[in-house]
Parts: structure tokens; sequence; C-alpha cells
């Protein structure tokens, strides 16, 4: 299962997002998430399993020229 | 927060028992960290052989950081660093071999490494002014050693009969020696408990060990009861040892840094 990581320097700050994992459980996950992560001075730091993540809209899918060109494709 | 203590004097019997103490968490830390090392390459999935990497650093800035608090006792640091042979390591002898297999480096990480850190919660508002304020962060970085040991002691004992079996055998095999490892209820034992040197020492300390790790033993269905008290027969309270042979000779002239002697500037 792949997830998703976050954190943030300071109380207040937005989350970032870090990068992923590949974990079987959410024990394994919070474990690798530490080991691969923690080599800054983090405040917090969350996972999320991808899958759990919910579109709310994607502009790809209405504007597909407007999308690439915002992206700079 | 940390104060700065005036140095008091300690007794002789005393002072060799924490400068011991000291030597036997430094030196188990540094092996600890040479076994999850040779996984960083061989784990199962990607994420936990960075996992072992994370380890192996976390468990070798202890040790050093053990050792330094040595030249407090007039030890020559670099020595005991780079110049000892294997039989003066005071190492756990579950840490003499490299795990052969998974199973054998999840059963050191589930039991040799939470072992290690009963001791270390013992030392926790320990009198020895030193070595409290260095505790804490030791232990911070331990809760995700024993998270990583606990999950994937889990893990494999839920993954089917053959796996089961194997970290059984792999558990049963380190048990005994780490048990011993704690100590047995002696004068010198019962010494640092009443300075306050350690919140507590020999069963005592097994006890919280058996507490500890018996919820995994009992997942992979081992019904294994330790004797109490151990077998201390040829017991060194010193080094926590019954061999003198010490850890494997390879091992310690990677650890000594034996190639890099030349490249060596401190």
């Amino acid at each position: 299962m792949v997830y998703e990581v976050f954190a943030r320097k300071s109380r207040g700050e937005p989350l970032r997002h870090i990068g992923n994992l590949n974990a079987p459980d959410d024990a394994l996950a919070r474990v690798y998430a530490y080991s691969k992560y923690d080599e800054e001075k983090w405040f917090d730091m969350w996972i999320v399993p991808r899958d759990r993540f919910i579109e709310v809209f994607n502009r790809a899918d209405v504007e597909p020229a407007r999308a690439a060109t915002a992206a700079g494709g | 927060m940390a104060t700065v203590e005036p140095t008091v004097a300690l007794d002789a019997e005393t002072g060799a028992a924490i400068r011991d103490l000291i030597l036997v968490l430094a030196d188990s830390k540094r092996l600890l960290g040479m076994r999850y090392a040779e996984w960083i390459l061989g784990a199962p999935e990607l994420e936990a052989g960075i996992a072992c990497a994370s380890m192996a650093q976390d468990e070798w800035g202890h040790a050093r950081l053990l050792y330094s608090l040595l030249r407090d006792f007039g030890e020559d640091v670099v020595m005991l660093e780079h110049g000892r042979e294997p039989s003066a390591y005071f190492s756990m002898e579950a840490l003499d071999r490299p795990a052969a297999e998974w199973t054998d480096l999840v059963a050191l990480n589930a039991f040799a490494d939470t072992a290690l850190s009963l001791q270390l919660e013992a030392l926790r508002g320990t009198s020895y002014a030193p070595v409290r304020q260095r505790v804490e962060k030791m232990l911070e970085e331990e809760r995700f050693h024993a998270a990583h040991g606990e999950a994937w002691f889990r893990r494999v004992a839920d993954s089917g009969d053959v796996a089961r079996a194997a970290l059984r055998a792999s558990a049963e095999r380190v048990l005994p020696g780490l048990l011993r490892w704690f100590g047995p209820d002696s004068p010198r034992a019962a010494g640092l408990v009443r300075q306050r040197v350690v919140d507590a020492a020999g069963s005592e300390l097994r006890q919280r060990f058996i507490a500890a790790v018996q919820p995994l033993l009992e997942r992979v269905g081992s019904d294994f009861s330790p004797a109490e008290p151990p077998d201390f027969g040829g017991f060194n309270e010193s080094s926590r040892r019954v061999s003198t042979e010490g850890p494997d000779p390879e091992t310690i002239a990677r650890v000594r840094g034996d190639l890099n002697r030349a490249f060596r500037l401190d």
C-alpha cells in the first residue's frame, strides 16, 4: 500500500507534502515514515494511505489544454 | 531540564559499577548498530532497509555518546573505540554473530533492542547526572526501534506457519541469553539501586522485560517459560557475559575502522 507523507516545520505552518512510501500496514508505515523522512527537524508528521484521498476536482478532466499550459507543458 | 551538578565523589565500587554499565550499553549499541547495518541491503523491502540504516545510525550515535562519558572514569576513549580486541568487548552475547535470517534480525530488534531500552529506562532519573542528561533523547529515538521490531514481529507471526515457526525459533534462541544479561541480584546490583543510579536491577528488570515481550511470544505460540533465576554459572558481572570470546573478529575489525586507520585524524 502506498502512503503519502506530510510534515511541517512549526505549529501553524501549512502541512507540506514531503514524499511517499510503501508499507503493508499503518504500524509499519509510521515507522518507515520516521526512518525515511526524519532527517530534518519537523514539528509534526502525518501519513495517509493514498487510496483514502478523495478527488474534489481536477482541471485536466475539463480543460486539458489550460491545465497543460498552467503546468508549463 | 538538565541541571549541572558538581561531580559527586563516587565510592570506588559504585564508580566501577557505573563505568561497567556504561561500557556494556555502549558496546552493545555499537554491535546492534552493526547487526542492523548488515541488513540495509538484504531486507525484505526497501523501506525496511532504510529503517535498518536509520536504526544503525541511532545506535552508533548512542554508542559514541556513551563512550564519551567514560572519559570521566579516566578511560582513553579513542582506545576504547578503536583499540580493543573482541575479547575486551562488553556487548550482549546475542549480538556476537550477524543475524543470519530476517527472523533473527526481527528477534534482535524486538528483544535485544528492547532489553537495552529497559536498561536505559532504569537510568531515567539516575543520580549520576552525566547519564541523566542524555537518557531522554536516546529513549525518544528508541520508541521507533521498538515500533519497528513489534510491527515486523506481528507481521511475520501472522504471515503463515513456516514463517511463524522460524520466528519462534529465532526468538527462543535469543531469549535465554537476554534474560541472563540483566544479571543476578548481587550486592553490586543492590548497591546501584541503593545509590539510585538505577531504579531497578537484576530480577526486577528481568520481570519488566518478560512483561514487555510476553505478548509477542504468545503471538508465535511460544510456551517459553524462563527459569528464575537463570543459570549464572561463569557469568561475569562486569561484562554481563559468560563467553570470553567476544563478537566475531570481522565485525570488530569493521567497527574499529581497521581499514581506515591511515585516514583517522582524531
